[in-house]
C-alpha cells in the first residue's frame, strides 16, 4: 500500500461537506499522526482537539468508520486491518454538538454532568485539616472509575443517547455517580443516586458499546447494573424498570423461564398495556409470532434452577 | 466590558486551585478562562506522585528533610525561605486534597501511601498508582463545579494590558465565536504551565504547551527568572518525545547505537545504563552528534533493547511501558528495541515571583503559579514528585494573593485595555486575510532544530550564539507569517500563530539566559564550563524583554539555613 485515504467531515458553523486527502503510508503511526501531518501539511484549515499524544487528557476522540477511538492510541495499521481498507472516514463523536469540523462542545454536557453532585460528599463534621482513612480494598473499588478521563467515546457510542430525549445520562455521568457512591469517604449516596434514577436510568440497553471502546476499560454497564440494584435498595421499586427486572426475577425462578404474555402487564400494569400494546400484540398473534394461550410449564431441570437462586441470595445476605 | 475581581489564567492544577480559593469571597468576582477544557490540562500527565513529609511510611521523615533535600536537588539555586515554607505546607495540603476526594493508594494502615524517589532521603512520595495528576487534576475540577467557579473555557490569553506597574486587565478571544474580548481586572493569576513546546516534537509536554501566560508577563514587563533550567529526561519515545519511564533502564535495559555498542560503557563504565538522568542524557546526545545514532538531525536517535529481559519479565514489570511503546512507536519491546532519544521534561525558570507567600510580581495585581512561575523552590533542578506540588500549594496562596490583592486594589484604566483590544481585532483581522508568507509550520520546526542542537542537553558558547542568531531570523521572519486559514470561529491556525510567537520569544530568552550562565548547575551543561561557579553564579538570572530588546540583570539567591556544597549522591 502506497497511500491512505481520508475522508473527512467538515463543518464552518453553517456548512458542512466532506473533504478528502491522502498520505503516503507509513508503518506503525497513529490516526492523530494522520490528522497532525494534514493540518501541518496539506489543510490549516482543518480543526480537531488534542493535548497530551498519550491518552490521559481525553481531548482526542473521533469517530473512524463509523466507530469511536481517542485517535492518539489507535494505531492506523490496526484500523485499516479491522476495516480491511485503505480508505478511513472521519467524523466528530457522535450526541455531542460540533462546533467546527471534529471539534465538539462540552458546556452541554457539563451542565447535565452536574445534576449527580459529582463531588465528594463527605461527612459535615470532617474539615480540610483531617484526612481520611481509607483501606487499600475502599481504593480498589475507586481505582477504576477514576481513570475516566472525560473523552466523551462512551457517549459517541451510546444507543440510547441517539434515540433519547436527552433526559438520558452520559455513560461517563453515571460512571461519575458511581465513583462517589462506592467511595468510602462518601456519606451522601443518595445524592448521587436519586438524580441518576430521575434521568433514564433503566433506559440502557446494555448493548456494551461503551464497555467495547471505552480506552480505560472501565466497565460501565456493570456499573449501571449496580445502580439499578442500589435504586432498589433505596426502594425504588415502583417504576418500569424496577417492575421489569422483578418480572424476569420471578417468572425464571417459577418456571425456569419467561411468561412473555405476562411481562408487559408485569412491567406497565394492565391498564397501560392494554392501551399501549394490545395493537401490537394482536398484529403478533395473526401472524403467528405469539400464542395467548400457551402459558410455560416448569423447565426440565427446575431444581437447578431454583438452587442456584438459593446459593446466589445466599451469597447476598452473606455480604 | 466583562469585568472581574480576579481572573485566572489556566486550568490546570495550579490554575484552578487558584479558582477555588480565590472564589472562597463570594463577594468577588472570578473567572477561570483556558484555551482547553480544564480536565484537558497538563497537570494530568503527572505520573509518580507529589512530595509531602507526611511520615506515614517513615515515621522519621520530617518537612526539614524536604526542605534540605529540595535545597541539595536544586543545586542550591532555589531561595531556601521559599522552599521551607513550600514544604512545611505540604502535609496539609495532602490531607485538604483527601478532603476533595482525590483517590489515593493506601497503605495497610488506611493512610495515604508513599514512595520512595529520585533525589528524596525518605520515602514521601504519595501517589494514586501511576496516575497520580490525572486523579488530582479531576478532584479540583470536582471541587470547582462544587463551588460554582465560573470558566470561561476555550478562551485564549492574547496579553496583558499593564501601565505604569500596574495592571489594566487582559484581552482573550474566545476561540469558539473569534470574538476578542477586553476583560478589566483587580487581579489575575497566571498558571498556563511550561513552555516545553520551544523543542516542539522533542519533549514529554501536550501539544499546547506553549508558555502564553509567561509570554504576556515577559511582554508586559515582569522579567523571567532562571529561563535557562531545562530539566530533560533521557528516555522519551523518538518520533514523538513521549515519556518511556525510568523502569526500563532499571529493569535492566541496554542502550545500543548504530554501530551494536553498549555505549554507555565509554561514559559510565560502572553504572552503565542505570547512571543518573542528566549523565544518560548527555551521553545519548554525543553518541548521536558523532554519528553514531540513526537517522539525521532533530529525527536522529539511539535504541533501547529490552528482548533479553524475555517476554515474561517484560509483561510482569513493564506492562504500562511496553503498551506505550507499541501504541505511540508501533514497536513491540518484547520483539524489537525502541527508538529513544532524551526529551524536554520541565521548565525550573519562569515568570519572575517575588512574594513566596502571595505569588505576586512586580506588576501590581498580577500573581503566578505553577510551572509557568519561578519562585524558586526548584532552582536549576527539580526533584521528582515536587512538582504537582509546586502546583496545588502555589495554586491555593496564588488565589489567596489574588483574593487578597483584589480587595485592596482599585480597578485600572479602561482606555488602555480597549486599545490593546483593538489592538488584536486588528491583527486578527490582518492574519486571516494574508495570502503568502512564511510557513508557521517552517518558523516552528527550525525553531525546535535550533533549541534542540544547540540549546539542549549539551551547551557550547558559540553553538548558543548560533542559536541566537537563528531565533532573531525566526523572529523577523514571524512578522511576515501565513496562516492559511480565513475563519473566523475556532480558527485553531490563528491560535497556533500566537503560540509559536510565544515560542520565540520565551526561546530567546532560554537561549541569552544559557550563554551568558558560565558554569554547569544542576541541569544546565556546559561543555566550555563543566563545573558549577558560586563566586561568579550563585545568582537568579532575570530577563527584562523591553520592545525588541533584552536585558540580562543578576539577583541574589536567598540562603537561610543550608550552605553551598559539592552535590553529590
Amino acid at each position: 500500500m502506497e497511500q491512505i485515504h481520508f475522508r473527512i467531515h467538515r463543518f464552518d458553523g453553517k456548512k458542512k461537506w466532506i473533504q478528502t486527502y491522502s498520505l503516503p503510508y507509513e508503518k506503525g503511526k497513529t490516526v492523530l499522526w494522520a490528522l497532525t501531518k494534514i493540518k501541518d501539511e496539506l489543510d490549516p484549515t482543518l480543526n480537531f482537539t488534542s493535548a497530551c499524544r498519550h491518552a490521559i487528557c481525553g481531548s482526542c476522540g473521533v469517530k473512524v468508520n463509523g466507530n469511536s477511538f481517542l485517535s492518539c492510541k489507535t494505531s492506523l495499521d490496526e484500523i485499516m486491518e479491522t476495516f480491511n481498507t485503505t480508505t478511513l472516514t472521519f467524523e466528530p463523536l457522535g450526541n455531542f454538538e460540533v462546533i467546527r469540523d471534529l471539534v465538539i462542545d462540552w458546556e452541554p454536557k457539563v451542565e447535565k454532568m452536574k445534576k449527580v453532585k459529582p463531588w465528594l460528599l463527605a461527612d459535615e463534621k470532617v474539615q480540610k485539616e483531617n484526612g481520611f482513612k481509607q483501606s487499600e480494598a475502599e481504593f480498589q473499588r475507586i481505582s477504576s472509575p477514576t481513570d475516566c478521563v472525560l473523552c466523551g467515546i462512551c457517549a459517541s457510542e451510546c444507543q440510547q443517547l441517539s434515540v433519547n430525549d436527552g433526559q438520558y445520562f452520559e455513560p461517563f455521568i453515571f460512571n461519575k455517580a458511581y465513583r462517589f457512591l462506592v467511595d468510602s469517604r462518601d456519606n451522601q449516596p443518595k445524592e448521587h443516586l436519586r438524580p441518576v434514577l430521575e434521568n433514564d436510568l433503566w433506559k440502557c440497553l446494555h448493548c456494551m458499546q461503551c464497555v467495547t471502546q471505552c480506552p480505560k476499560g472501565i466497565d460501565l454497564t456493570d456499573e449501571v447494573a449496580f445502580l439499578r440494584e442500589e435504586t432498589m435498595k433505596m426502594g425504588e421499586m415502583n417504576n418500569q424498570g424496577a417492575r421489569h427486572a422483578y418480572a424476569f426475577f420471578n417468572d425464571v425462578k417459577k418456571k425456569g423461564r419467561l411468561n412473555e404474555m405476562t411481562l408487559p402487564i408485569k412491567t406497565d400494569g394492565l391498564v397501560k398495556t392494554a392501551k399501549t400494546k394490545i395493537p401490537f400484540a394482536y398484529r403478533m398473534v395473526t401472524k403467528g409470532k405469539i400464542n395467548p394461550f400457551h402459558f410455560p410449564k416448569e423447565v426440565q431441570g427446575i431444581e437447578g434452577v431454583r438452587k442456584i437462586y438459593k446459593h446466589v441470595l445466599e451469597q447476598e445476605a452473606k455480604s | 466590558m466583562l469585568t472581574y475581581d480576579v481572573v485566572i489564567v489556566g486550568a490546570g492544577g495550579a490554575g484552578m486551585m487558584a479558582a477555588l480559593s480565590a472564589s472562597e469571597d463570594k463577594s468577588l468576582r472570578v473567572a477561570c478562562i483556558s484555551k482547553i477544557f480544564p480536565t484537558r490540562s497538563h497537570t494530568g500527565a503527572a505520573q509518580g506522585g507529589i512530595n509531602a513529609a507526611m511520615g506515614y511510611r517513615d515515621a522519621s521523615d520530617t518537612t526539614e528533610q524536604h526542605f534540605k533535600d529540595t535545597v541539595k536537588g536544586s543545586d542550591f539555586l532555589a531561595d531556601q525561605d521559599a522552599v521551607e515554607f513550600f514544604t512545611k505546607n505540604m502535609p496539609s495540603m495532602i490531607t485538604e486534597l483527601d478532603y476533595y476526594g482525590v483517590p489515593f493508594s493506601r497503605d495497610g494502615n488506611g493512610n495515604i501511601a508513599q514512595r520512595p524517589f529520585g533525589g528524596a532521603s525518605s520515602p514521601r512520595t504519595c501517589y494514586s498508582a501511576d496516575k497520580t495528576g490525572h486523579v488530582i487534576l479531576h478532584a479540583v475540577y470536582e471541587q470547582c463545579l462544587k463551588h460554582n467557579v465560573e470558566f470561561l473555557n476555550e478562551w485564549f490569553l492574547l496579553s496583558l494590558s499593564v501601565e505604569d506597574k500596574k495592571l489594566n486587565g487582559l484581552v482573550a478571544m474566545d476561540i469558539k465565536t473569534g470574538d476578542i474580548h477586553p476583560i478589566k481586572a483587580k487581579a489575575v493569576v497566571i498558571a498556563t504551565g511550561g513552555f516545553g513546546r520551544i523543542y516542539w516534537n522533542r519533549t514529554t509536554n501536550a501539544i499546547n504547551m506553549t508558555g502564553d501566560g509567561s509570554a504576556a508577563c515577559f511582554e508586559a514587563g515582569i522579567p523571567l527568572k532562571d529561563p535557562e533550567f531545562v530539566q530533560f529526561h533521557p528516555t522519551g519515545l523518538a518520533s514523538t518525545g513521549i515519556l518511556l519511564s525510568e523502569a526500563c533502564r532499571g529493569e535492566g535495559g541496554y542502550l545500543i547505537n548504530k554501530d551494536g555498542e553498549r555505549f554507555m560503557e565509554r561514559y559510565a563504565p560502572e553504572k552503565m545504563e542505570l547512571a543518573p538522568r542528566d549523565l544518560v542524557s548527555r551521553s545519548i546526545e554525543t553518541e548521536i552528534k558523532e554519528g553514531r545514532g540513526f537517522g539525521e538531525g532533530i529525527e536522529a536517535y539511539v535504541l533501547m533493547d529490552l528482548r533479553h529481559l524475555g517476554e515474561e519479565k517484560i509483561l510482569q514489570r513493564l506492562p504500562q511501558v511496553r503498551e506505550l511503546a507499541m501504541d505511540f512507536e508501533g514497536v513491540d519491546l518484547i520483539k524489537e528495541p525502541v527508538p529513544i532519544r532524551p526529551s524536554c521534561h520541565y521548565m525550573m525558570g519562569g515568570i519572575h515571583v517575588t512574594n513566596y507567600e502571595t505569588c505576586s510580581t512586580p506588576i501590581a495585581g498580577i500573581h503566578a503559579a505553577g510551572e509557568c512561575a519561578c519562585v524558586s523552590i526548584h532552582g536549576a533542578n527539580r526533584l521528582g514528585g515536587n512538582s504537582v506540588a509546586d502546583v496545588v500549594l502555589y495554586g491555593k496562596f496564588a488565589g489567596i494573593g489574588a483574593r487578597e490583592t483584589a480587595r485592596k486594589r482599585q480597578f485600572g484604566k479602561e482606555e488602555p485595555l480597549l486599545k490593546e483590544s483593538k489592538k488584536w481585532e486588528r491583527r486578527f483581522h490582518s492574519v486571516r486575510e494574508k495570502e503568502t508568507g512564511t510557513s508557521l509550520v517552517d518558523i516552528r520546526n527550525r525553531l525546535a532544530e535550533a533549541m534542540w542542537n544547540n540549546v539542549g542537553i549539551f551547551r557550547m558558547e558559540d553553538e548558543m550564539a548560533d542559536a541566537v542568531k537563528t531565533i532573531d531570523t525566526l523572529i523577523h521572519e514571524y512578522k511576515d507569517a501565513v496562516i492559511g486559514d480565513p475563519a473566523i470561529r475556532y480558527n485553531m491556525a490563528f491560535v497556533n500563530y500566537v503560540e509559536i510567537g510565544n515560542l520565540l520569544n520565551l526561546a530567546k530568552a532560554v537561549a541569552l539566559g544559557a550563554l551568558n550562565r558560565r558554569e554547569s548547575r544542576g541541569s544546565h551543561s556546559r561543555g566550555d564550563y563543566p563545573v558549577r561557579d558560586d563566586i561568579n553564579f550563585l545568582q537568579h538570572t532575570l530577563i527584562h524583554k523591553k520592545g525588541e530588546q533584552y536585558e540580562l540583570e543578576y539577583i541574589p539567591v536567598k540562603i537561610t539555613t543550608y550552605q553551598p556544597e559539592e552535590r553529590k549522591y
